[in-house]
């Protein structure tokens, strides 16, 4: 299959790989109809990944693997959604948190990096489909704050 | 709005597919059960509503600033 090519708001002109492309079948929260995305590596290091959009050049989610900053972040994810996932193998699974960038409540100069890890996006890397899935655990923070080394 | 009057274990059928029944009544709480097929998410209104407002302000990142390095792992191999 020919690459998709994307002319990103934010990359420029982007050539997407088929092993890079992404199927949400549920698009994510309040972007339902939005649902092939290209999967990027940030900055090669495995941490940060992108999610552009291969339908709307403007839309693109930063996303975060979780462990890394939240070693134990524990994701209970319902049968239903390992099902139409097809997940039978863990080693399938990617989950990515998006990242939202934000001035700081309490003092606007300082931007607040964080992750949300009630709302994960789970991905099968071999199918390459994933969702959004809203955890049951209200003990996982929609706003994480990612803190540095 | 479609407005229903329940009591306590009676149902609403939505869909066809989807039933929602009320359990118990105690107080000023209800305690809702929901069937529904395997691919309908069921989720409280406020959680739905805080995921899609954060998604909308993830959008909203034109480029992402200096990201933090995660710390460097505990047991150093």
């Amino acid at each position: 299959m020919p690459d998709v090519l994307v002319a990103s708001t934010r990359f420029g002109e982007l050539q997407i790989a088929d092993d890079e492309l992404l199927e949400l079948p549920s698009g994510l929260l309040g972007f339902e109809t939005f649902r092939r995305f290209a999967l990027l590596d940030h900055d090669g290091s495995g941490t940060y990944y992108w999610l552009q959009s291969t339908d709307e050049p403007d839309l693109a989610f930063l996303a975060v693997v979780p462990w890394p900053f939240f070693p134990d972040y524990e994701p209970e994810i319902d049968d239903d959604v390992e099902h139409a996932l097809e997940l039978t193998d863990a080693a399938d699974a990617q989950v990515l948190c998006l990242v939202t960038i934000r001035a700081a409540d309490d003092d606007p100069e300082r931007t607040v990096i964080s992750a949300n890890l009630l709302g994960p996006v789970v991905v099968n890397l071999r199918t390459r489909v994933g969702a959004q899935v809203v955890l049951h655990d209200a003990k996982w923070p929609v706003r994480a704050e990612l803190v540095g080394a | 709005m479609l407005v229903l009057t329940r009591r306590a274990n009676q149902s609403i059928v939505v869909n066809g597919d989807i039933v929602i029944t009320v359990l118990e009544v105690r107080g000023d709480q209800v305690r809702l059960g929901i069937k529904a097929p395997r691919h309908v998410t069921v989720h409280r209104e406020e959680v739905h509503a805080a995921i899609e407002a954060e998604n909308r302000q993830a959008a909203a990142a034109a480029a992402a600033p200096p990201l933090p390095r995660p710390p460097a792992a505990a047991d150093g191999d």
